[in-house]
């Protein structure tokens, strides 16, 4: 790799700008449109150099604007929460409800485990709709239809899957050894549980949890067919908005920025486990 | 020594018997299974049904029948077409670009690391919102795109809104969200590769296309099979990009399976077609799945022994 | 305290049977070894009787108790592991406390009971160290100390020096017996170090394919093994084995070395005209003079000192190798011509087709029977 020539250098230097540009350039200026005026979005050529405002977001916030043909209410606020909400709330039930079963397919190997195990796995490559579509004629009768529980319920098919098998790679990464001197130790299954699996399994469980709420905040389709406005997440919210409010592009751009900040974030705080969780634990990073 | 006076604990109080403990542990995972199993078999049955929610009364089972129409249904064979045409050109461009990108960061430098933790982004974006980014990025009025064709001289580039283009459109926003995905899974394996094999090559100076062609790709084979089969399955479903961007449009353009099925449930309020484009669906899923769960299982008996 | 009782066990992963119908007694206050060759079973059976896995089939009686369908943090057993088992989020001090902390001992009793067994094993000044910041010996002793810690009457060690180094190992084999005997309690104890079983061990199973093949004390095993293998087993330098077919003459039965006729205590006259294979501890074997009885002509090849012994390794006429030792300082022998004369009164006598020792009483494959 030493004799790496200058042309060559220099073509991996243009072929990594190009890669960086492509690849950066569409949030950065979602990003930059988010501070702007429609005024200036709608200047050709587009403009680099604006003056920021934060009308667009005080806007949302506020959730009322202000145009020329009178005041529009915007429910964004509402989509946004309704995110945070339904994602966060369908991690912890994930968490709940997957934890224990990993933790059950991990240290016994007991009739049938694996096959239910590979089922909850077939699900994250079910096409959604096969369930969805019956499930909602199924929600209207039970009185799910447009439901906090319901959503959560059915957020469940990507959740549950992705912490069951991550999880569950963990807990099978601490040797039997530790848990059994525990439990000969004199203490209960549960106590082993709490005091030995947990702590050890902890960081991969915050990190099957911080990706399991990437993608539960990132989910459209299931908030598409299932909810409707008032329970909608940014995600099917936005698409609505852009549809509502016309030519507010400013507040678009603000809005969708609102609504990938949360992922990124935390993807770039959890990327060290990126890799692992996105393979399901094929691929360690 | 102190005495420490002997003594045993006493089983006491409520207690699972060990037999039982894991099943209880994971019953309510289990559940949850048959919570969604239900609606899978719903499916199974309605797509043997003449079903549609504006004539509930004309429900009856035909059998086979939604599926022999579909020999003789060109929009059928639009969506059959256009779903591999999508799943084969993304996956393919992804995994090209992918491992591209893999190869350009495989050195662990400063740069390198940063740059693949910025490539993460597009991935941690929701695909339906990266759809509208780039919508707005394309709007034909003030579109940054727009502007950028209209300087290489394409002055009325529709992206989206036409047919010939539609199909390019989306496939871009896909290729953006969903290449840096297979980058990292190939980077994660390019970086895992013995170095003896590159170092014994490199001395006796071996020719970097075979190097490449016979030492790199045969040793990545099971990362980007794993990574091919993951995108395959998810690209012949796509449903969030293709909808936020154009809603199967423009016309037929873009009904790819789950577009359609979504149009024909919603819209014409057709369940035993919609139904039955779905089991088609899930059969070609189920096939790929197979594939690559004993593919992916192999990899992950690897990734364990490296722990 | 309490006596150990395993009655009939079968332990099978899938289609392999891992230990077969065994059964085995340790009396209250013994420290009995398991010896054998990895894979022998030794290691799964200690965790039957903790109680971290279940047998198939078969009875674990512990004090008299019938425990074996008693969880694990029931059954009052210490056990230490081979590659420690320690809990890497706790302190030493932590993984010491855990089984006084079950028992809901209150915290001035803890700290009483840590320290002490801490002191008794040198590993005072390291108590606030998480397990990564031991050396393996500090490790193998706070493994230890948790262990000893709750003066269990029941103590399973499971390896516990493997891991350690040479130097660590003798010290410990030294200080291990005592430590044991102090504590007074029941001692189930794997190696697969014949040096440590015969030093620690009041008896010693030999087991092999999970079955127990000999049981006995030490001096028993090495000077009555069952088979060959287990001959092969104990001794360092290992046993000579010769191929030999014993015949009888005038003065009873004999067998030929180099054409010297070697005779033999007559309870082995059963053996006459059977292929065997002759076992000979290189100490039954001396060096002596041309004249001597029995002498047997050889050819001195080299020789090695062996801690505080010394090995030559010599040919017979017929081209055969055998390792002969004699204590250190002892006299030894130039290369060349010399003689060998046997010990014969030691010399064991093996069927060669069977690979048992002929001629004994204490010949019994234990296989399916008790033995205690």
């Amino acid at each position: 790799m030493e004799h790496t020539s200058l042309l060559e250098r220099i073509l991996r230097g243009v072929a990594l700008t190009l890669v960086v540009i492509f690849f950066m350039f569409p949030i950065v200026w979602i990003f930059m449109m988010s501070f702007q005026t429609n005024e200036t979005i709608l200047r050709i050529p587009p403009q680099l150099v604006f003056e920021p405002t934060l009308a667009n977001y005080t806007a949302l916030i506020t959730g009322k604007l202000t145009t020329m043909s009178g005041t529009l209410d915007i429910a964004f606020m509402r989509n946004l929460w309704n995110s945070v909400f339904l994602s966060t709330t369908s991690v912890a039930v994930a968490l709940l409800l997957g934890v224990p079963a990993a933790y059950a397919f991990a240290r016994h190997k007991f009739r049938g485990s694996e096959d239910i195990a590979f089922t909850l796995l077939s699900f994250r490559f079910a096409p959604a709709l096969l369930v969805l579509l019956p499930l909602t004629l199924y929600f209207q009768k039970l009185g799910l239809a447009n439901t906090y529980i319901g959503l959560i319920w059915v957020y469940q098919l990507i959740c549950l899957p992705l912490i069951l098998w991550i999880v569950r790679g963990y807990f099978e990464d601490i040797p039997a050894d530790i848990e059994y001197a525990y439990r000969i130790a004199g203490h209960s299954w549960f106590a082993t549980f709490r005091k030995i699996a947990l702590p050890l399994a902890g960081p991969g469980i915050a990190a099957a949890g911080l990706l399991a709420f990437i993608f539960a905040w990132n989910n459209f389709v299931f908030a598409l067919v299932l909810a409707s406005a008032d329970k909608q997440p940014v995600t099917v919210g936005a698409l609505a908005f852009i549809t509502s409010s016309g030519i507010q592009y400013g507040q678009i751009s603000a809005a969708i920025v609102l609504s990938i900040t949360p992922t990124l974030a935390l993807a770039l705080y959890a990327q060290r486990y990126l890799v692992e969780g996105l393979s399901l634990g094929a691929v360690k990073g | 020594m102190t005495a420490v006076t002997v003594q045993r604990n006493r089983p006491s109080g409520f207690r699972i018997s060990k037999r039982v403990l894991p099943y209880v542990l994971s019953l309510p995972a289990l559940l949850v299974c048959i919570g969604i199993l239900i609606p899978f078999f719903t499916s199974v049955v309605y797509s043997f049904q003449r079903y549609r929610l504006s004539q509930p009364w004309a429900r009856q089972f035909n059998w086979g029948e939604n599926y022999l129409n579909f020999f003789t249904d060109p929009k059928f064979w639009n969506t059959l077409e256009i779903s591999l045409l999508y799943a084969g050109i993304t996956v393919l461009l992804e995994l090209l670009l992918g491992l591209g990108i893999a190869m350009l960061l495989q050195k662990r430098t400063t740069l390198n690391n940063f740059i693949s933790i910025m490539l993460l982004m597009p991935l941690m974006t929701a695909p339906a919102l990266a759809a509208l980014m780039w919508k707005l990025m394309t709007n034909p009025g003030f579109g940054v795109l727009s502007y950028l064709a209209s300087l290489i001289g394409l002055q009325d580039f529709r992206w989206a809104s036409s047919p010939s283009t539609a199909l390019f459109t989306v496939v871009l926003v896909d290729i953006w969200v969903y290449t840096p995905f297979i980058m990292i899974l190939l980077l994660a394996g390019l970086r895992s590769l013995p170095t003896q094999p590159f170092e014994a090559a490199a001395l006796d100076g071996v020719p970097r296309s075979f190097v490449f062609f016979r030492i790199t790709l045969p040793m990545l084979t099971p990362y980007i099979l794993t990574a091919t089969l993951f995108r395959l399955l998810d690209s012949i479903q796509q449903f969030d990009i293709i909808y936020a961007m154009t809603q199967g449009g423009p016309g037929d353009t873009l009904t790819v399976f789950q577009v359609e099925a979504y149009l024909n449930f919603f819209q014409s309020t057709n369940v035993g077609r919609s139904a039955a484009l779905m089991i088609i669906l899930w059969a070609i899923t189920y096939f790929l799945s197979n594939i690559f769960i004993k593919n992916w299982l192999r990899l992950r008996e690897r990734a364990r022994g490296l722990a | 305290m309490a006596s150990l009782e395993l009655k009939n066990i079968v332990k099978r992963y899938k289609s392999q049977t891992v230990l077969d119908n065994l059964s085995l007694t340790v009396a209250d206050g013994e420290t009995l070894v398991l010896f054998g060759p990895s894979g022998a079973g030794k290691t799964v059976l200690l965790r039957l009787v903790a109680g971290v896995i279940d047998p198939d089939e078969g009875k674990i009686l512990i004090g008299g108790e019938d425990m074996t369908d008693v969880d694990a943090e029931f059954r009052g057993v210490g056990m230490a592991f081979q590659n420690f088992a320690l809990f890497p989020h706790m302190s030493a001090f932590d993984n010491i406390a855990t089984p006084l902390e079950a028992r809901h001992s209150s915290q001035s009793t803890i700290k009483a009971g840590v320290e002490s067994v801490a002191k008794l094993l040198k590993i005072g000044h390291v108590l606030s160290h998480k397990p990564r910041a031991l050396s393996n010996g500090q490790k193998q002793r706070t493994a230890l100390a948790r262990a000893l810690v709750g003066a269990p009457p029941l103590l399973l060690l499971d390896d516990p020096l493997r891991n350690v180094d040479a130097k660590l190992r003798f010290e410990m084999r030294l200080e291990l017996p005592r430590l044991l005997a102090d504590r007074g309690a029941t001692v189930v104890y794997v190696t697969q170090d014949y040096k440590e079983a015969m030093a620690l061990g009041d008896r010693i199973a030999v087991m092999s394919q999970g079955v127990v093949r000999q049981l006995g004390t030490p001096e028993q095993i090495y000077r009555e093994p069952a088979n060959i293998e287990i001959a092969r087993l104990f001794g360092d330098p290992t046993i000579n084995l010769l191929d030999v077919k014993p015949a009888r003459d005038g003065k009873g039965v004999y067998v030929g070395l180099s054409n010297v006729q070697v005779h033999l205590p007559a309870a082995y006259e059963t053996a006459v005209g059977r292929d065997c294979v002759i076992g000979l501890r290189p100490e039954a074997l001396s060096f002596v003079d041309a004249g001597a009885p029995g002498a047997i002509p050889v050819t001195v090849e080299a020789e090695t000192p062996l801690n505080e012994k010394i090995v030559t390794l010599v040919r017979t006429v017929r081209g055969r190798e055998i390792l002969v030792s004699r204590p250190a300082g002892a006299p030894g022998q130039a290369e060349g011509k010399a003689h060998i004369a046997i010990d014969s009164k030691s010399a064991l006598l093996f069927d060669q087709a069977s690979g048992e020792r002929i001629g004994s009483k204490n010949v019994v494959s234990l296989r399916n029977g008790e033995a205690a």
